[in-house]
């Protein structure tokens, strides 16, 4: 329906994290809609990651909860949907001791049985994935160990394997905290662009007001000083779907 | 400018540092020394007086003589029998290494519910407990004095280190890789395959070579109970005092040792390297 507004993907109600005896961010609501680009913001330490992966499933929330509905699924937690939560973590966490086509090849284990990767990928996805490592700038050396590249270039091979996955939700932690503006631009251009397919979106934390001026439609931070004190500002004007 | 004359420094006087009671001097490592120490004194006299003739020089001179020079006409037979010395050592290595991973995930506190580690680890360390050679006469009373009883004896001596290193090798893993990759969806076979096993493999293979090269040294001394290979000739050569002949045998020992230390020094040495 022209004109309408997309659905909710992601619900997130009354949501508090306690670390300790102190609160990290409470009374937390949110939601994104398919085609969104949501950006983390504010200070170091104030809870942003915490709030991602607690978006994510990763973390339990002490209190509310966080649901997610993809069209031809039933609305539910995040932890249920697994294959389509992509997620870009801070540290990266990727096989050092793996090859890089490896590591981007991993985005897409849930689509196969463990008996069809006991022996490797199919080549075709073998190929898609050399390809995505290209675009990225780092096919020059695919089949070097991860442990052997540098921070930037591990970097891109994580957003590699998340956007190698192919999911309907983007969580990415930092994602271009190790890259030459260049690259920076790139990277979050190609979010910017999955968020425009339908039926997606993304979320991430980033620093950067140039980037958050630039890729980002609604930017949500957090009060250090009070965690019921967030903010979501609409950064660019929703646009209608098409 | 002239420095300030003495009379207008202050004085500090140096406290005297105090002197440790002799009781807090004993600790842990220092009374285990200590104690080390007596008993090697103790074991010494024992030695000493336990009225055996120990003609120390008269018979390591006869030794040194009844060995060189080296008969070197048993050179094929040597051969033959060190051939089959590392047939067993590689079989028993082998079929070490494919238990050992299973034996060995289970001993992994990360890995396992806690009572299967208690219980591997007290069934590796009963293996353990048993020299090789004990194994070499339990197996060639179970399948006769042959080859076989050598791997099979072999195999579970190594099964009792390699399902402890291997266990090991799991444990250092750092589950976080997997546990992301089961975040993204992966199920629990492709985490292993994925997220742990690239980083336990370099460790677990440096630690089967090292078997290897262990095994074939313990290859060469299990046929002493029949168990196949070298020892069998060593203990023949003994028997008769064909001392020239058991020298040959054990110059070839050395050198097929020291190759393949070098070789597997080399192997491991690359492993971790790129580890």
């Amino acid at each position: 329906m022209p004109g309408s507004a997309p659905e909710v993907i992601l619900r997130a109600e009354n949501l508090g994290f306690k670390r300790g005896e102190r609160w990290i961010f409470r009374k937390l609501n949110l939601e994104l809609r398919a085609g969104q680009f949501l950006a983390l913001v504010g200070p170091s330490g104030v809870g942003k990651s915490t709030l991602l992966s607690c978006l994510c499933g990763f973390r339990q929330p002490a209190e509310g909860s966080v649901r997610i509905q993809l069209p031809g699924e039933t609305e539910t937690a995040p932890e249920h949907l697994r294959r389509h939560l992509g997620i870009v973590f801070q540290d990266l966490q990727l096989t050092a001791n793996a090859d890089l086509l490896t590591n981007v090849l991993c985005g897409r284990l849930a689509r196969f049985s463990w008996l069809r990767t006991l022996f490797g990928f199919p080549q075709h996805q073998r190929a898609e994935a050399y390809a995505l490592l290209c675009e990225l700038g780092v096919g020059r050396n695919p089949h070097k160990w991860i442990s052997q590249m540098s921070g930037g270039e591990q970097q891109r091979v994580a957003i590699a394997r998340a956007l190698f996955q192919n999911p309907r939700l983007y969580f990415a932690d930092e994602p271009v905290s190790s890259l030459d503006s260049y690259y920076a631009g790139r990277v979050l251009g190609l979010f910017r662009q999955e968020t425009g397919q339908p039926k997606k979106a993304a979320i991430c934390v980033l620093h950067n007001a140039e980037h958050i001026q630039r890729f980002a439609d609604l930017a949500l931070s957090l009060n250090p000083n009070d965690p019921a004190a967030y903010k979501i500002r609409q950064v660019r004007p929703a646009e209608p779907l098409t | 400018m002239a420095p300030p004359p003495e009379s207008n420094k202050e004085v500090k006087r140096v406290p005297e540092v105090p002197e440790r009671p002799w009781f807090e001097r004993l600790n842990l490592l220092s009374t285990t020394l200590l104690i080390f120490l007596l008993l090697v004194i103790f074991s010494g006299f024992r030695i000493e007086g336990s009225d055996r003739d120990l003609n120390i020089w008269k018979n390591l001179g006869n030794f040194l003589r009844d060995f060189f020079p080296p008969d070197l006409s048993v050179v094929p037979q040597t051969l033959a029998a060190l051939v089959e010395t590392v047939e067993i050592a590689l079989l028993a290595t082998f079929f070490a290494i494919l238990f050992s991973l299973i034996i060995g995930l289970c001993a992994a506190q990360t890995v396992a519910p806690n009572w299967l580690v208690v219980t591997t680890r007290m069934l590796l360390n009963l293996i353990r407990t048993i020299p090789s050679l004990i194994w070499a006469v339990i197996a060639v009373a179970a399948m006769g004095a042959n080859a076989v009883a050598g791997v099979a004896a072999l195999t579970l001596y190594s099964i009792g280190y390699l399902g402890k290193f291997f266990s090991e090798a799991f444990e250092s893993v750092d589950l976080n890789v997997a546990r992301s990759l089961r975040g993204i969806g992966a199920d629990a076979v492709q985490g292993f395959q994925f997220g742990i096993w690239p980083h336990a493999k370099p460790i677990i293979w440096s630690h089967s070579i090292w078997m290897l090269e262990y095994n074939i040294r313990s290859a060469s001394i299990i046929g002493y109970v029949g168990a196949g290979g070298l020892g069998l000739q060593l203990h023949a050569y003994q028997e008769f005092h064909h001392w020239d002949r058991f020298a040959t045998v054990l110059i070839c020992i050395l050198i097929v040792v020291t190759l393949l230390d070098l070789l597997s020094e080399r192997i491991r040495r690359r492993i971790s390297r790129r580890n």
